[in-house]
């Protein structure tokens, strides 16, 4: 009787455990990554930061950006293009300048601009790859690298 | 029985909940040596970069928000009178005989200290002017050396040359035409006014950024700490990894010498090899070293990343006997370690016998950052990035998160 007790508690005791640990731990499943994270893993994260607040005076803030959340295509151009101001913004007072993205795909850039769009507290629109195509249109010739 | 056993507990709770709170009373939360307490001297002045402590302990600190001038008037280590004065928006400030020694991304400036003020009400005068603005390293950091003369740290404008900055794979510019202007120590006389970048000569080359720059008066000497290159994984994917970007590229302290050349853009010291390699914007592989002896090596090659921005030699009376003529160095702490744990945000000592490190650097001042959410530097509650040491030896720390300034004191057991 005691027994059955005791290994009921422990039970008890165990499944309580498992519970803090998984919601003190990170233990419960997460969801699988998607393309666009994965891409702003890669290319943007050591820049603008796990939870795109980026760095003062260093790198913008990407969370509650409104140019990031405005025009698709022009945000698209911006960031095939690299520099340190798109076409829609010009008061940019950070250190540090953005590379150029043209090698990704139309469907990658798609995919992570349409991550930045609708992560961080953002809430624009997604990026069609047809938008990115047509924002390459009006990108000039490649630079020497 | 039971209830002695329950107030023992309590007690000893208690007594635990008692000790938590001295400590973070003593220390403001910071870790420190045995013996060492911490006393917050002020914040509100916005986001503080360096300092320095007048022999009447008065304090002179240089921020984004402008120059103030701090007073604790009942010797508690508290500021009672904060005077912001000035127009100067930057980084150093020093105190060199009867001037207040400052400056901003363009230029180094200086104000008369007249006896019984604290805020200086004289006319800001005009050392060396004109620098180019730039947006990237721009502060002009310095150090005079006894006799005024002035060592200008003047940074370059790139992460590593490249025919664009901060481009995946593209190549460094051979030779590097930025370091004709930037990446290297300007030295200047420091009691002429009105200087630009064209009276000064170039004095040490092939350093990316020395915000930590200091005149050793005991060697007679200039050292520096610098900002080692960024981002090896990300511009060259097939060479370095994340984790190789996040441990390698030592931020390295030098003894600057006329004519010396630290190696930037063409090398950096691998943390991880032991020595130099060959950047790979240059041909680099990742271990290919360059030809021997061409660039210094590193006295001590601190990890990557840790941003060092302000090296001070203690010269105080009142620490222990081991920091002596050893260095403090402020690390402002990492970004460029992401996706890896951000790091650095502490102040190291490293101990120093005839101006050559005697032993491995030990953290002196650590637990700035606080839990710093998401891995995000702007997350930080604080970050070091100025030293000074008040006439009484005590060591002063600014931080750049909300300009709070501590007094760490040493007492004697």
């Amino acid at each position: 009787m005691i027994a059955r007790d005791l290994r009921r508690a422990a039970v008890l005791i165990g499944a309580c455990l498992a519970a803090a640990c998984a919601a003190v731990g990170g233990e419960t499943p997460q969801p699988p990554a998607t393309a666009g994270q994965l891409l702003y893993g890669k290319h943007c994260l050591s820049c603008h930061q796990a939870d795109g607040r980026g760095v003062r005076n260093m790198q913008p803030a990407i969370a509650g950006g409104t140019w990031v959340q405005g025009d698709a295509r022009a945000l698209a151009l911006f960031v095939m293009s690299g520099g340190f101001d798109s076409a829609s913004r010009k008061d940019s007072a950070e250190g540090n300048v953005m590379p150029a993205f043209r090698q990704l795909s139309d469907a990658d850039l798609a995919e992570l601009l349409t991550y930045v769009r609708q992560r961080f507290g953002n809430g624009a629109s997604a990026v069609s790859a047809a938008e990115v195509a047509e924002a390459r249109t009006n990108l000039g010739p490649a630079p020497i690298s | 029985m039971r209830i002695s056993f329950i107030a023992r507990v309590v007690s000893a709770a208690v007594v635990a909940v008692a000790g938590a709170a001295a400590v973070a009373a003593d220390t403001d939360g910071l870790t420190l040596p045995a013996g060492f307490s911490a006393v917050v001297v002020e914040e509100g002045q916005g986001p503080a970069r360096h300092l320095d402590v007048a022999a009447n302990g008065d304090i002179y600190l240089g921020g984004g928000n402008g120059l103030s001038a701090l007073r604790d008037t009942n010797g508690d280590g508290k500021a009672d009178v904060v005077k912001p004065f000035g127009d100067v928006k930057g980084t150093e400030v020093r105190i060199f005989k009867d001037w207040l020694y400052v400056s901003d991304d363009v230029g180094v400036y200086r104000y008369p200290l007249k006896k019984g003020e604290l805020a200086p009400t004289g006319a800001r005068e005009t050392v060396v002017s004109e620098f180019p603005k730039e947006r990237q390293h721009a502060d002009k950091t310095f150090a005079l050396d006894d006799k005024g003369t002035l060592f200008i740290n003047v940074g370059a404008p790139s992460n590593s040359c490249q025919e664009r900055d901060r481009q995946e794979g593209s190549l460094g510019r051979n030779p590097c035409p930025i370091l004709e202007k930037y990446g290297g120590v300007w030295v200047f006389d420091g009691t002429k006014l009105n200087q630009t970048p064209a009276n000064g000569r170039r004095f040490a080359t092939g350093m990316r950024n020395a915000v930590a720059i200091e005149w050793n008066p005991a060697q007679k000497a200039l050292y520096a700490v610098i900002h080692g290159r960024d981002s090896i994984d990300t511009l060259f994917p097939a060479l370095y990894n994340a984790e190789d970007n996040a441990t390698r590229q030592g931020e390295e302290f030098h003894q600057i010498v006329d004519g010396g050349n630290y190696g930037w853009p063409y090398t950096f010291f691998d943390t991880k090899l032991g020595h130099r390699v060959i950047a790979p914007e240059y041909g680099g592989d990742a271990k290919k070293e360059p030809e021997a002896g061409k660039y210094a090596n590193p006295l001590v090659a601190f990890p990557a990343h840790w941003a060092p921005n302000d090296l001070l030699f203690y010269s105080g009376k009142s620490f222990p006997a081991k920091y002596q003529n050893g260095a403090f160095i402020a690390f402002h702490g990492s970004w460029n370690r992401a996706p890896e744990p951000q790091a650095g945000y502490k102040v190291v000592f490293q101990p120093m016998k005839d101006g050559k490190p005697s032993g491995a650097y030990e953290v002196f001042a650590d637990g700035f950052a606080g839990d710093m959410k998401d891995n995000s530097p702007d997350n930080a509650r604080y970050r070091p990035v100025g030293l000074a040491v008040g006439p009484d030896g005590s060591l002063y720390v600014a931080d750049s998160q909300k300009g709070r300034v501590w007094r760490i004191a040493y007492a004697k057991k």
